[in-house]
């Protein structure tokens, strides 16, 4: 038995080891490492041969980034490229640890830039824009990678990640049973698209398939905000951590009172909420649903399911005639602060955007459409194919400024913390419009304010 | 998760065989008598090596957690005090506490359901003979514990989604009114989140409590039927009591799965619809990973830690022989 006075020792021992703990230097690196000096930037990749080392996602990008590789080694012998890769949960949550670490790669696939750039773990681009004279290229594809100075704000200041190719949503629908509804041409206005959802209901037809469990009903509602407000800039500003920006407004309101009224309507599916994006495609190609707004990197599997049974076009405007938007992201690469081999880390990402045989890689084996110069050669596709239409769909978009960020992307957590969770709630009847634009844009502010 | 769980069922399983197992009379009547003080020493030296893993692998990332839990850190730049911020965010923010009374509902599935069912099992299965269908029965009950629990969510999504097993079911008995999206519903998302728990954990009560039932004498059966006891009776008066330390390790165990429960919650329906299912170990899991809030994700583990202790521990003196 330990008396009365042994537990008040190891009391206070405990004690005095806590403090001392807590009074240890506080955990986590040194703020005031300043900007790396600016080395200087060479295009060429020398003759020493040399490997470079490229992280990706599993999946599609190992096949899609080994191909890449193997034309940039056919091109530069002397250079191998050498594709590693983790699961996209995996690497989001440990990026940060791998270019902090000693072993690092020479290109990452980024896909959230995160404290990446407040923790100085990427490389500035800037330099290699400058010299291989991407900055003649339409900038609407480089502004979601530009971090302003703070290491927050996006959309201005130096570009950090560059990429192959682009995501780009719109809506797919179902060529016979569009006809049925007698779909002549894509509809011009969010009210014609309404009308053909009913008259797809009347016919007993599903009108729209749509994942609304991880976050498929956001599309729509983002492109409802942009076609009510008439131009994309709010969302833009809200996206890119411009401060005072805001999306608690008329436009989203009237947005969440038209999807809302969608879903009461029986416009989309009565379990929407229990769609997932591996259901949802499934369900479409089987014919269930008219319409299916996502992603081009649906269109290689729709295109496979039924060649050409599949089409696409972009979410319509608010007024005929208006402009059209669609979300686009790139498959970003970045070269970590700590590459031995920034300067042909960047020859390859020249080599992907500018590539014939690259360009073409990307569309047929990425599934996304490569942007570039505005002259540089389009990919080809099947006429009819519902790629061939993204592939179009984005061309145009590039030249019209029309391409818009995932407001999904907007902060860390926004997606699932508020943005899918607050849809469920309106698709469920359990918020108000007004209470979810409120809401969202009040998250929004706490993550950014902490 | 069940790593984390895991070790006190061994703690409790190990000291449960140590009284029964030696009793006192076969230790030396008289033990030779040790100076104190070497004894003190040798001992420490014994338990050093165990201790040393224990204090660099569990005592001080836990102390970590605290010193972090008062810091507003990304995980790799500079962290700057946030004073009891990140403590007060889990008592102002609605979404923070609700996960936490989740993990509370969680309980009734995970913890009385599975004991009170275990407990019916492991009587009824002693009664059967031994054979193949008392093998059967045991290898049927446990078999959804040796499956990971990521593969156990992917299946129960299935079964729960609208065209799936549940709702083939209903449908074929004419409840096809009752059908519905079961883990995309309000109502009923977290109940059927629940029900995945029960399925899990009651094979491993109804196998350890099966365990205990063989370890009761079997003198006190026939006693109690001599007196006149019938089933019912006899379970009250002589299953229930000589059960007492595996029920204890299994309402521990379980507990400890209901309030930290991640995995099936993750897999099944990320904490929706809504935030109907949001439990503490998906909310610590996105602060900490995706958000890169390492001091609320620290703050939230620890006050989760320190909610199970305290639940635990009247248990564990129930536990305790009188």
């Amino acid at each position: 038995m330990r008396s009365l006075t042994q537990y008040r020792r190891i009391v206070q021992v405990a004690a005095v080891a806590v403090l001392l703990l807590l009074n240890a230097c506080a955990p986590g690196g040194n703020s005031d490492a300043g900007p790396a000096p600016s080395k200087p930037v060479s295009t060429g990749v020398g003759s020493e041969p040399v490997t470079l080392k490229l992280l990706v996602n599993s999946g599609v990008d190992v096949p899609f980034y080994t191909a890449l590789g193997e034309l940039f080694h056919a091109k530069y012998d002397n250079v191998t490229v050498k594709v590693e890769n983790q699961d996209y949960a995996t690497l989001t949550t440990t990026i940060a640890r791998i270019l902090a670490g000693s072993n690092v790669p020479d290109l990452v696939r980024v896909s959230q830039l995160g404290n990446l750039i407040e923790d100085r773990l990427l490389t500035s681009l800037d330099p290699y824009a400058k010299t291989y004279g991407w900055d003649q290229w339409p900038q609407s594809q480089f502004a979601s990678t530009r971090v302003g100075p703070d290491g927050k704000q996006r959309g201005t200041g130096a570009l950090y990640a560059a990429g192959a190719g682009f995501g780009l949503t719109g809506v797919y629908y179902n060529k016979a049973l569009a006809q049925r509804i007698g779909m002549t041409r894509p509809p011009a206005t969010v009210a014609e698209f309404g009308q053909l959802l009913a008259k797809a209901k009347d016919a007993g037809l599903q009108p729209i398939m749509i994942n609304g469990k991880d976050g498929g009903s956001v599309y729509p509602l983002q492109n409802l905000v942009m076609s009510s407000a008439g131009d994309a800039q709010a969302v833009q500003d809200w996206n890119y951590a411009k401060p005072g920006a805001s999306i608690d407004n008329p436009a989203t309101v009237k947005a969440a009172t038209t999807l809302q009224r969608w879903g009461q309507d029986g416009y989309l599916p009565a379990d929407v909420n229990d769609i997932d994006q591996t259901r949802a495609p499934a369900e479409f190609v089987k014919g269930n649903g008219v319409f299916f707004p996502s992603g081009n990197w649906q269109a290689p599997g729709l295109d496979k399911a039924g060649a050409g049974e599949f089409g696409f076009f972009l979410f319509p405007p608010g007024e005929a005639g208006g402009p059209s938007y669609a979300m686009t992201a790139a498959a970003n690469l970045g070269i970590p602060a700590k590459s031995p081999n920034a300067d042909v880390a960047a020859a390859f990402l020249d080599f992907v955007q500018t590539n014939q045989q690259a360009r073409q890689a990307t569309v047929t084996l990425g599934g996304l459409v490569p942007a570039g110069p505005s002259n540089a050669s389009a990919p080809t596709a099947p006429q009819g194919s519902a790629v061939a239409a993204t592939v179009s769909a984005f061309q145009e978009l590039l030249t019209s400024n029309g391409l818009v960020g995932f407001m999904a992307d907007a902060t860390a957590s926004i997606h699932v913390n508020s943005l899918i969770p607050q849809t469920q709630l309106l698709l469920a009847g359990k918020t108000t419009p007004e209470a979810y634009a409120a809401k969202v844009q009040s998250d929004y502010e706490r993550d950014l304010g902490q | 998760m069940r790593s984390i769980s895991s070790p006190p069922v061994m703690r409790q399983a190990s000291s449960m065989t140590g009284p029964s197992g030696a009793p006192a009379a076969t230790q030396p009547a008289v033990p030779r008598p040790i100076p104190p003080r070497t004894r003190h020493w040798s001992a420490l030296l014994w338990i050093a090596p165990a201790f040393g893993m224990y204090a660099v692998f569990v005592l001080y990332p836990m102390l970590q957690s605290v010193q972090y839990s008062f810091y507003d850190w990304d995980g790799i730049g500079p962290a700057t005090p946030a004073g009891l911020d990140n403590w007060k965010a889990i008592f102002t923010q609605p979404e923070l506490l609700h996960s936490v009374e989740h993990a509370f509902i969680l309980i009734i599935f995970y913890t009385i359901l599975p004991v009170g069912l275990g407990l019916i099992a492991a009587s009824f299965i002693r009664e059967l003979r031994p054979g193949a269908f008392s093998t059967t029965a045991r290898v049927v009950l446990f078999v959804p514990q040796v499956l990971p629990l990521v593969a156990a969510g992917i299946a129960w999504t299935w079964m729960y989604s609208s065209d799936g097993l549940v709702n083939q079911v209903l449908r074929a008995v004419g409840l096809d009114r009752h059908a519905r999206a079961w883990l995309g519903d309000f109502t009923f998302a977290l109940p059927a989140v629940g029900v995945i728990g029960v399925w899990v954990m009651l094979g491993f009560c109804t196998v350890l409590l099966l365990a205990g039932i063989g370890k009761i004498d079997p003198a006190l059966y026939e006693a109690a039927r001599l007196d006149g006891a019938g089933r019912i009776s006899e379970f009250f008066a002589v299953t229930l009591p000589g059960l007492r330390r595996e029920l204890v390790v299994c309402t521990t165990f379980t507990m400890i799965a209901a309030l930290a429960s991640f995995d099936v919650v993750q897999i099944a329906t990320q904490g929706g619809p809504g935030y109907q299912t949001m439990v503490p170990g998906v909310e610590i899991y996105r602060l900490t990973f995706l958000q890169q809030h390492v001091g609320q994700a620290s703050a939230l583990a620890v006050f989760l830690a320190a909610l199970v202790l305290l639940i635990i521990w009247p248990i564990q003196r129930l536990g305790r022989e009188k």
